[in-house]
């Protein structure tokens, strides 16, 4: 532990008990202090567009779910799309948080709160992303009387309320410790146990799809540490693009020395999510049978500008952090929106991939409960791509991804989530 | 016991019979069908395979299969959707669902389940069927449930009924003794998707 402890600087987030009563009285200053205008303005627009977000949501379950553009045979659509994103986007500030914490390693400064901040407010979007897709909202109570422990949903729903209070309570852990108040052992024990629930919140959610044998697209092993992987690259992404921007904002310091560590991950994380992308299209596409058609559907088919969005976003933001004289503050920027972007990409190919591919090749009459496009008949609606969101779920996702935004800026004003000064 | 239909590819002529009275016994609302009489010709219905005079067209009635190992029932949050252990019917609780659709994704059997995008409406004003079919509800997912409300009182499914072919059999598969359990036995036959491990409990002969 003398490591972490030893280590000085403000740049550095980790805990010298010995400052804890200054750092007290700085920190409950700091947090009733921070925060201009533009930060008043901010959490009043995201907290408007999520207020029309809860009323799209009512429109949507009092006018029924047909005004989404889901169907019977593409039951899922941009909710579950954005629920995947959100849950990978939550990892990023976990794990840059609490891997130096429990290896006693040397952090990326100041920022490993504003980082678990950030990983609160995406848990926050990635469940309301559940709940609204759901019929019946109202009967959620059920999974806790009824629970079926045998499903990978239940799962889900057990883990990401676990990691949202396990965030919550790691976060609180740091400002204390910063008090004085929590052991640096009992933090790294918080550390350790935040970082497994994190792997494993990545690992349920590709559960959810993985474990499904009639989805080709889906049914694979590499699929939970796939998502780890993704959940790295769009998460340690969305960090580096927050801290930059509340570096400027002169909320935290974030120098160059931590950015180009933070690229240097982020470029790692891109290489591996793209090998494992590269071993499964290998895997579907050499035995020439069933797996054949996921990757002809990727590469050439429906999904293909999903496909190679992904594969150019990956590169640029490989290019940008890997190339020391591109590196930036607004290229890294540029390079972490990029590989938002193209997870994001992943995730569209894998909920709609999922639908596109009929296990039946059976033609019948349709009804318009059947398949999205349904007025052009079964052939029509898998020309292009089998799903594509109505506007009514555009304004709902909007809303789920301000109700995000808001609890994070809330969180940049209200908490104290600056590094202590002293 | 377990519960099984067997169908007689050889006989059925594509009419829809069979998915017109399971639709008017379970009063399904408009657009939803919980059996469908599928063909393997082309892109449309009826749609031939060959061309005359070697045109060809072998239909396919699909609901739900009633799978020994569901893929479905696996995956339910809540257990809305479960198998009936007495019968091996897998079942569908409409008050239970929570409307995830998770079943959705997972069965394999690509439109046997429907999820009502709106409130149940019906082309005539009024739900039609059996008085002891369970009401469809708004936001559930609701599929073939072998006529539960008659086979559980020893009757038959609705689809049996009409089939002017009589190409439908219905009946315990445990029992040896059965229509059923004989012609599984004697006749050669196909299952839906095999590969996945489900394990249907509907047949199909060929």
């Amino acid at each position: 532990m003398s490591d972490i402890n030893n280590g000085v600087g403000v740049i550095d987030d980790d805990f010298n008990p010995a400052a804890a009563p200054k750092a007290r009285e700085a920190a409950g200053a700091r947090a009733a202090a921070w925060g201009g205008k533009g930060l008043t303005a901010g959490i009043a627009v995201s907290a408007l567009i999520a207020l029309i977000g809860i009323v799209l949501w009512v429109m949507q379950l009092s006018g029924g779910m047909v005004q989404t553009a889901m169907r019977n045979l593409d039951s899922w659509g941009l909710y579950i799309t954005m629920f995947m994103l959100f849950v990978g986007l939550s990892a990023g500030g976990l794990i840059i948080s609490s891997v130096p914490k429990a290896f006693g390693i040397r952090g990326f400064g100041g920022i490993s709160k504003v980082a678990v901040m950030s990983s609160i407010a995406a848990t926050v979007a990635a469940i309301a992303f559940v709940v609204v897709d759901l019929g019946q909202p109202l009967r959620l109570w059920e999974l806790f009387a009824y629970s079926n422990l045998g499903s990978p949903l239940m799962w889900d729903i057990i883990v990401l309320g676990t990691y949202l209070i396990l965030s919550c309570v790691y976060l609180w852990a740091q400002v204390r410790a910063e008090a004085g108040r929590v052991s640096a052992t009992a933090l790294r024990v918080i550390s350790v146990v935040a970082l497994v629930c994190a792997v494993l919140v990545h690992s349920v959610t590709a559960w959810i799809f993985g474990l499904q044998q009639g989805r080709e697209m889906w049914h694979t092993a590499l699929l939970a540490p796939w998502f780890v992987s993704s959940a790295l690259v769009c998460g340690t992404g969305l960090v580096l693009a927050v801290c930059a921007g509340l570096s400027r904002a002169g909320y935290i310091e974030f120098g160059r020395d931590n950015q180009v560590k933070l690229a240097k991950l982020l470029a790692v994380f891109v290489l591996v999510d793209l090998y494992f992308f590269g071993c499964d299209l290998l895997t579907e596409a050499f035995p020439a049978a069933g797996g054949m058609e996921v990757v002809a559907m990727l590469t050439s088919g429906p999904l293909a500008p999903f496909f190679w969005g992904e594969i150019v976003l990956c590169a640029v933001a490989a290019v940008i952090c890997l190339v020391p004289s591109l590196r930036t503050t607004p290229l890294l920027v540029a390079a972490s929106v990029a590989a938002i972007l193209a997870i994001l990409c992943k995730r569209v190919q894998l909920l709609v991939g999922g639908f596109q591919l009929t296990n039946l090749d059976l033609a019948g009459p349709v009804t318009p409960a059947t398949v999205t496009g349904w007025e052009s008949g079964l052939q029509g609606a898998y020309t292009g791509m089998v799903y594509w969101p109505a506007p009514i779920e555009w304004g709902v996702a909007l809303g789920v991804v301000a109700l995000g935004v808001c609890v994070f800026l809330l969180g940049v004003k209200y908490l104290p989530l600056r590094p202590k000064q002293d | 016991m377990r519960y099984g239909m067997v169908i007689d590819q050889k006989r059925c002529i594509g009419c829809w019979t069979c998915a017109m009275s399971c639709k008017s016994a379970n009063g399904l609302p408009d657009g939803v069908w919980w059996n469908r009489v599928l063909s393997d010709g082309g892109e449309e219905f009826e749609t031939m395979r060959g061309e005359f005079p070697h045109a060809k067209v072998d239909f396919t009635p699909v609901s739900c299969q009633h799978c020994e190992n569901p893929a479905c029932v696996k995956v339910c949050p809540v257990g809305a959707t479960y198998k009936d252990p007495d019968t091996g019917i897998v079942r569908q609780d409409y008050d239970k669902c929570i409307g995830c659709r998770m079943c959705m994704a997972a069965c394999p059997y690509t439109g046997v389940r429907s999820f009502n995008w709106e409130e149940p409406a019906y082309s005539i004003g009024f739900a039609t069927g059996d008085a002891d079919a369970a009401p469809h509800q708004k936001h559930v997912v609701e599929k073939c449930t072998f006529c539960y409300q008659r086979t559980s009182q020893g009757e038959t499914p609705a689809c049996m009924e009409l089939c002017p072919v009589r190409a439908r059999f219905w009946g315990d598969l445990d029992d040896p003794e059965s229509e059923v359990a004989k012609l599984v036995a004697t006749r050669s036959y196909q299952q839906l998707l095999p590969d996945e491990g489900t394990k249907p409990s509907v047949y199909y002969l060929v």
